[in-house]
């Protein structure tokens, strides 16, 4: 790893990230606080039978316990975006953006292997994604304490809902860097890993939403990140293991294939 | 007898690139020699940025082998880039950076302190005032410019310029070409790619010519300009003598009291059989490599035209 690329791909990154943090720790508040004020409402509202009980547990989420609502504050589309701006955006354009722009090549004009350049990019990607799962957890924890809920969460388990929501997260992340280093635009790179992101989430809602479709959510990558599960004792370490082995397989492709590829003069 | 060790500082043999049906790159056996600038001379397309990219281990070679500073190009390609400077044709910058953050960046992940920065920067009126703004408002010859300073500021064995003038204005251009023969009489060497003929006679000691790949010829530019034809005017008071009796002169016009040709061959002769009181006034124009380029190819192969250019653009 070259330490100057790492942190240069962090600078880059910076006041973006800056931002999403504020935006995921306002969002993680917000989830408890949603919980406290309506999970009641809306329990009223699933017993009078006039919304069909799976419109309220959309995904693997659910509004009647504060670790379910924590599930679905991390499915919700609004966590996704903030994560994917760097698991998704950021990593698919940071190989084909350069090689498009025409600064891969000065880059590469350093003594530095292509190798070196993908897993610098990838740590500090990894590592920026790692901070924004934890800074959107850290203001669901930090909003549930604070309104009092905060022994509903068995807070023992958080390492463990970090490592399993960085593997979901790190698989994206791989994905898009592995389409980031094989294109030589970033149009087609962030294509490919947007339609990646958004086939496991349709997977997962469809899933929830149509029972005889529930099948479905087995094959969505989203559904092996259930921070609910965890937090009440039902975790099934098999998600875990998914999580990180799909990540791993593009990380594998990408170190295989990039230092191979021919890169020709810019356009 | 002892063996002459190789002062080659790039050398190819059959170096080949071929994508798919498109053959950029054929056969291509040179060698480079340190402290020399070779110029790498070919209209566009002709392959000198592919061979360049091969050499910097951007693109692999289909066949053929190839060495940079005695480093084989396919498994040290790293080791290769620590100890060259490479200007890619038409550099691209970090538009988001300023001139100096750009430098600095690029000579930290170089590995390397930069001792010819300020020195370059100088020569090529690059004050800190303009290297403090951002390189998005930078014109294309002050890119060009930061593109050169980031290509030498690390002082290395080997310099890699691929089209180093364009977009340089005709002062920065002849400080560009003393700053290379500054680096030639320090013993570094210089591999510089260009289609304009006027700075390749200018600069370079040794010249390739590389068309569709091929490697046409490898010339001593000194040999070449010293062979080519020149054009001669001369003007008798009276009568002009038979042209025949005038060594080396050809395609002879005669218009009464003046002669004009071609001269080529030694010019010792020729002056020597013009020395006379009567001879009023002579001109012999030095012919640019241009046309000593157009002889050979007009020699060579008369149905392809080149599109090598005079002038910088």
């Amino acid at each position: 790893m070259n330490v100057r690329l790492f942190l240069q791909t962090l600078r880059w990154q910076r006041v973006r990230l800056v931002v999403v943090i504020l935006a995921g720790i306002a969002w993680g508040v917000l989830i408890p606080v949603i919980y406290d004020a309506f999970s009641d409402v809306i329990r009223d509202l699933a017993n009078s039978g006039a919304f069909p009980e799976e419109m309220l547990n959309i995904g693997s989420g659910s509004l009647f316990t504060l670790p379910g609502s924590i599930t679905l504050g991390l499915q919700h589309p609004l966590a996704l975006a903030m994560l994917g701006i760097f698991a998704v955006g950021a990593s698919s354009t940071a190989v084909a953006g350069e090689r498009a722009r025409g600064t891969l090549e000065v880059l590469l004009a350093r003594p530095i292997s292509r190798t070196t350049l993908y897993v610098s990019v990838l740590v500090a990607l990894l590592l920026i994604v790692l901070v924004v799962m934890s800074a959107i957890l850290g203001g669901m924890v930090g909003g549930a304490t604070v309104i009092g809920l905060g022994d509903e969460l068995d807070t023992g388990q958080l390492p463990l809902v970090i490592a399993n929501g960085f593997g979901l997260w790190a698989a994206f992340t791989t994905f898009g860097l592995a389409a980031s280093v094989s294109f030589d635009r970033p149009g087609p790179a962030v294509g490919l890993s947007l339609a990646w992101l958004l086939i496991h989430y349709f997977l997962e809602i469809l899933g929830s939403l149509w029972t005889d479709a529930a099948w479905t959510q087995e094959y969505s990558l989203l559904h092996h990140f259930d921070p609910g599960a965890i937090l009440t004792g039902t975790f099934d370490p098999i998600d875990l293991l998914i999580v990180y082995a799909v990540a791993i397989v593009p990380l594998v492709y990408a170190l295989l294939v990039f230092p191979k590829r021919d890169l020709a003069a810019p356009a | 007898m002892e063996a002459m060790p190789s002062t080659a500082v790039i050398s190819t043999r059959s170096l080949t690139k071929h994508y798919g049906s498109v053959k950029a790159l054929t056969d291509l056996t040179l060698e480079v020699n340190q402290g020399e600038i070779f110029g790498f001379l070919g209209p566009n397309g002709a392959g000198k940025s592919t061979m360049i990219r091969t050499l910097l281990g951007f693109l692999h070679a289909t066949h053929g082998t190839a060495s940079v500073l005695g480093m084989n190009i396919s498994t040290q390609s790293v080791e290769i880039r620590r100890q060259t400077g490479y200007l890619p044709g038409g550099i691209a910058l970090y538009d988001s950076l300023t001139g100096e953050q750009v430098l600095d960046y690029l000579v930290e992940l170089q590995d390397r302190e930069p001792r010819r920065r300020a020195e370059l920067c100088d020569r090529l009126e690059l004050p800190g005032s303009v290297l403090r703004r951002r390189v998005r408002d930078y014109s294309r010859g002050m890119r060009q410019k930061i593109g050169v300073v980031q290509a030498l500021q690390h002082d290395p064995e080997l310099a890699i310029l691929d089209e180093p003038t364009e977009g340089l204005d005709p002062l920065m251009q002849h400080a560009f070409y003393r700053l290379l023969d500054d680096l030639r009489r320090e013993g570094r060497t210089v591999f510089f790619s260009s289609h304009v003929l006027s700075e390749v006679e200018r600069l370079c000691d040794r010249v390739a010519i590389i068309r569709a790949g091929r490697l046409m010829a490898i010339h001593d530019v000194a040999e070449l300009l010293a062979r080519r034809r020149r054009r001669v005017m001369l003007r008798w008071r009276g009568a002009a003598p038979d042209p025949a009796t005038l060594p080396g002169l050809q395609d002879v016009e005669l218009d009464g009291t003046r002669i004009i040709g071609t001269l080529s061959g030694e010019v010792a002769a020729f002056v020597r059989s013009i020395a006379s009181p009567n001879l009023e006034d002579l001109t012999i124009e030095p012919a640019s490599l241009e046309e000593a380029f157009l002889e050979y190819y007009a020699s060579e192969d008369a149905t392809e035209p080149t599109e090598l250019e005079t002038e910088p653009r």
